[in-house]
């Protein structure tokens, strides 16, 4: 039988730093973020890609019954349709009314907290998972972490944070040739008894999961419609709707997992490129081979019905899905980005004891992964700057802006 | 395939006043250590002695009293002060007497390479365009002209006429030209007209010292010291040296402990002084003047932060040499340089502030100097003289090929 096909988009904006200077700094709370930058790009990529999308979506939605699709919102991304976009705010509702999109949990601040405070990570999957039941109604019960950002010990966080299902990487060197078409289990194991404390204090969901499965991302195919779509290099070029429901009818396992950013429709494949042509194409074609499509609570439960044997996922060391390396390098793989870390979480306590709620707020706006992400110098001798698509001339840009505002946010903080 | 290659350059080190000097050097020993044969014609060439390298010069003729007063980034106006300071009384210094002195180099030149059997002439910078169309021409063999800075650099701008024609011609009767950035490139393609195809861009290189270091490393970590800024140029428009004197006082507001130093001379160092006192830099500002390579080096050692805010810099070596020394560079985005050397802050040359900023960045932020320190003089490991003239041999390869090169 052919595999389950699930489709999960991630939408996501950062608020990137305005152009602050050393002579503003303790001057009185300047604004950190660059807020004509900030809503000209959300304009932008609203009209390239969030609302043509979101139209042909939800057309998609209502003519074939089994069609469905997940999405994760970032935190930032809802505020920022907040402040520019409730147009894109309401394609969003729309679509959510048909009760066939499935919102998926993430951090609020699309933030690496995981990696360095468990409170803040907590606080910020709570925020994230009544933001979205507040907006659509519904309640998340599958987690994805930003970038991917994968462990043994983070599934068992989300484990007991509630959720069933979490997403990860299909990581080469961790499946060691395995399929990443099926669903897979972390290895059996407790957390230490403090982190269980906290996660129980700190739930977003009521109760703990028994187990949790990992779906995860077919990297191959997924790649080769936000990567190689367009790349006249590519033996694979040009594809084709009819190509690409050969190559998933020809997969094995329980479900093909199609993860990627949402901005790959219009923004980073650009309409001319017959982009949403291909996605238009595709919910006709799987119906006419028999495919099914389902989202992510979908496919584990199907598979639980299943009589599943245990696949285990052995992620001793974090894994993401960015560049080939697939770890952390492209937020933390040099100086730079090691001490802006560093210094944005030593300030957690006393931002939090401060009771100040501006500048938590943009404490936390600062923790968003793109902040590292500009900072990343690793093709940056190679000349390739594509690779690395930022705001800024350069990395060290990018740190200038962000220390000079985390040097600001200091002098906001109450005197102990 | 042997190659032998008759240039034209007009300084070398040790008596070099700028970057010319040492990019011709640098590209003389790559192109032997290519396998090139080389005879390098210069006006004041007396004294070098490198393997492989065969360099004619005027020698105790007259004529080399004369050429040896034309520096190679001469102005008019400069020339006329220096002449007159020799005490010499030329009556019309315009045009025609720099003419004099080019149009006897000229003449010198192709008089004393008759017996040379070059396969290529190679030129550097206008002062050696003449010679090189003649030499050319006698010879029969392709022209090939490396540009390292243009009149329009060097003055804002604001060319003399007759410099600017004689970059004209000499552009115009290259068989290749090579540029040192995509930047100059641009400004050959834009100004001065020059097609596309004919260009080939090939960076500068900076050959990594293999001297041991004169002091012990103890002299720069031992003691406590102030913040060193620096300033490496000649004090003309195109290094913008008033432009650092701004951002230097941006920075002494906010640190007055920083100290500033200025290397080099140049017309512009009596304003520069009462510039400097105007903006309240007395105490912590040096105009060093000329300094040694060697003196030059040890500050680039000690320095936090090396600025450079040129107007318009086809590459700017001074930011190699600072890189290669582990001192983190801030340069104006009109410098070719900026094409290689990834590591750096790189602001508009007129931003002073943001300049100013940048620097106070890397004078607070400890992680980033140390990693601008340690990530930006990788570089250098791939670009050295050897694979630039390497390029360059393949240029003038290019050039002899019987094939139409499209």
């Amino acid at each position: 039988m052919s595999p389950l096909i699930s489709l999960y988009f991630q939408v996501h904006q950062p608020y990137r730093l305005r152009d602050l200077r050393i002579t503003e700094i303790g001057q009185g709370e300047p604004l950190y973020f660059d807020e004509k930058k900030n809503a000209a790009v959300f304009r932008k990529v609203a009209e390239k890609c969030y609302l043509p999308a979101n139209r042909l979506i939800l057309e998609l939605l209502r003519t074939y019954p089994n069609f469905a699709i997940a999405y994760s919102l970032s935190g930032t991304f809802l505020d920022q349709c907040e402040e520019y976009g409730e147009d894109v705010l309401d394609s969003f509702h729309a679509l959510a009314e048909t009760g066939k999109v499935e919102f998926l949990a993430e951090t609020y601040y699309h933030s690496l907290s995981c990696l360095q405070s468990l409170p803040e990570f907590c606080d910020q999957v709570c925020l994230h998972v009544r933001k979205i039941a507040s907006l659509f109604g519904q309640t998340p019960h599958v987690f994805r972490n930003t970038e991917l950002v994968y462990s043994n010990e983070l599934a068992h966080i989300a484990r007991l944070m509630g959720f069933k299902g979490i997403l990860a990487e299909g990581a080469e060197h961790i499946l060691q040739g395995r399929s990443p078409n099926v669903p897979y289990i972390p290895p059996h194991f407790r957390l230490p008894a403090h982190t269980e404390r906290t996660i129980r204090t700190m739930r977003p969901l009521p109760l703990r999961a028994k187990d949790i499965g990992i779906l995860l991302k077919n990297y191959r195919l997924s790649d080769d419609i936000a990567f190689r779509f367009s790349e006249r290099s590519w033996t694979g070029y040009p594809l084709t709707a009819e190509k690409f429901t050969e190559w998933i009818a020809a997969c094995e396992g329980h479900s093909v997992n199609l993860f990627m950013d949402y901005e790959t429709f219009g923004e980073h494949q650009w309409a001319d490129t017959g982009i949403f042509e291909f996605l238009r194409a595709l919910p006709r074609l799987w119906q006419e081979r028999g495919l099914e499509v389902a989202t992510p609570s979908t496919v584990l439960h199907a598979w639980k019905k299943k009589d599943k044997e245990e696949n285990i996922f052995d992620a001793h060391h974090y894994i993401s899905w960015a560049d080939t390396e697939r770890d952390l390098s492209a937020w933390l793989g040099n100086r730079i980005q090691h001490a802006a870390m560093e210094s944005l979480y030593k300030l957690e306590e006393q931002v939090k004891e401060s009771n100040d709620p501006d500048l938590l707020h943009a404490w936390r706006r600062l923790q968003a992964s793109d902040h590292f992400y500009y900072m990343c110098t690793k093709y940056w001798n190679d000349g390739d700057v594509h690779k690395y698509f930022s705001p800024y001339d350069s990395p060290y840009e990018a740190y200038r802006r962000y220390s000079h505002a985390l040097c600001d946010l200091r002098t906001r903080l109450p005197t102990p | 395939m042997f190659l032998h290659t008759l240039m034209f350059g007009w300084e070398y080190p040790p008596k070099n006043t700028g970057g010319l000097g040492v990019a011709t050097q640098g590209i003389v020993q790559g192109l032997i250590r290519n396998g090139i044969g080389l005879t390098l014609v210069l006006p004041n060439g007396e004294g070098i002695d490198e393997e492989g390298l065969d360099v004619r010069s005027p020698g105790k003729r007259r004529l080399r009293r004369t050429l040896g007063l034309l520096h190679a980034y001469d102005t008019v106006r400069t020339l006329e002060e220096r002449l007159r300071q020799e005490g010499r009384t030329i009556d019309n210094l315009y045009a025609g007497d720099i003419g004099a002195l080019v149009v006897q180099f000229e003449e010198f030149a192709v008089e004393m390479t008759k017996d040379v059997r070059p396969a290529v002439i190679h030129c550097h910078d206008w002062m050696t365009f003449g010679a090189g169309i003649r030499a050319s021409s006698h010879h029969g063999v392709p022209l090939v002209i490396q540009i390292h800075a243009t009149e329009l650099d060097r003055t804002n701008f604001r060319p003399h006429r007759w410099i600017e024609s004689q970059e004209r011609r000499g552009l115009l009767a290259a068989d290749r030209v090579i540029a040192v950035s995509n930047y100059s490139k641009d400004l050959l393609v834009r100004h001065y007209g020059v097609p596309e195809g004919k260009i080939t861009v090939i960076h500068n290189a900076h050959a990594l010292e293999t001297a041991p270091l004169s002091l012990p490393i103890t002299a720069r970590y031992g003691s406590k010291r102030a913040p060193l800024v620096l300033f490496v140029g000649r004090l003309t428009i195109q290094k913008n040296p008033c432009q650092f004197l701004e951002v230097a006082h941006h920075i002494h507001n906010e640190r007055p402990d920083v100290q500033f130093v200025m290397v080099g001379e140049g017309y512009m160092f009596g304003e520069l002084i009462e510039r400097s006192c105007v903006l309240g830099l007395q105490d912590c500002l040096t105009l060093a003047g000329r300094a040694s390579r060697r003196e030059v080096e040890e500050l680039m050692r000690r320095a936090d932060c090396l600025v450079m805010p040129s107007l318009s810099e086809p590459f700017g070596l001074v930011a190699l040499e600072a890189i290669a020394h582990g001192t983190p560079v801030v340069l104006s985005k009109q410098c070719g340089a900026r094409e290689v050397l990834k590591h750096c802050f790189t602001v508009d040359f007129w931003d002073t502030e943001k300049m100013a900023d940048c620097v106070l960045t890397i004078l607070r932020e400890k992680p980033l100097a140390l990693q601008l320190r340690s990530e930006a003089p990788r570089i250098l490991q791939t670009l050295t003289w050897t694979t630039q003239a390497r390029r360059i041999r393949a240029v003038y390869e290019d050039v002899l090929s019987p094939l139409p090169r499209h």
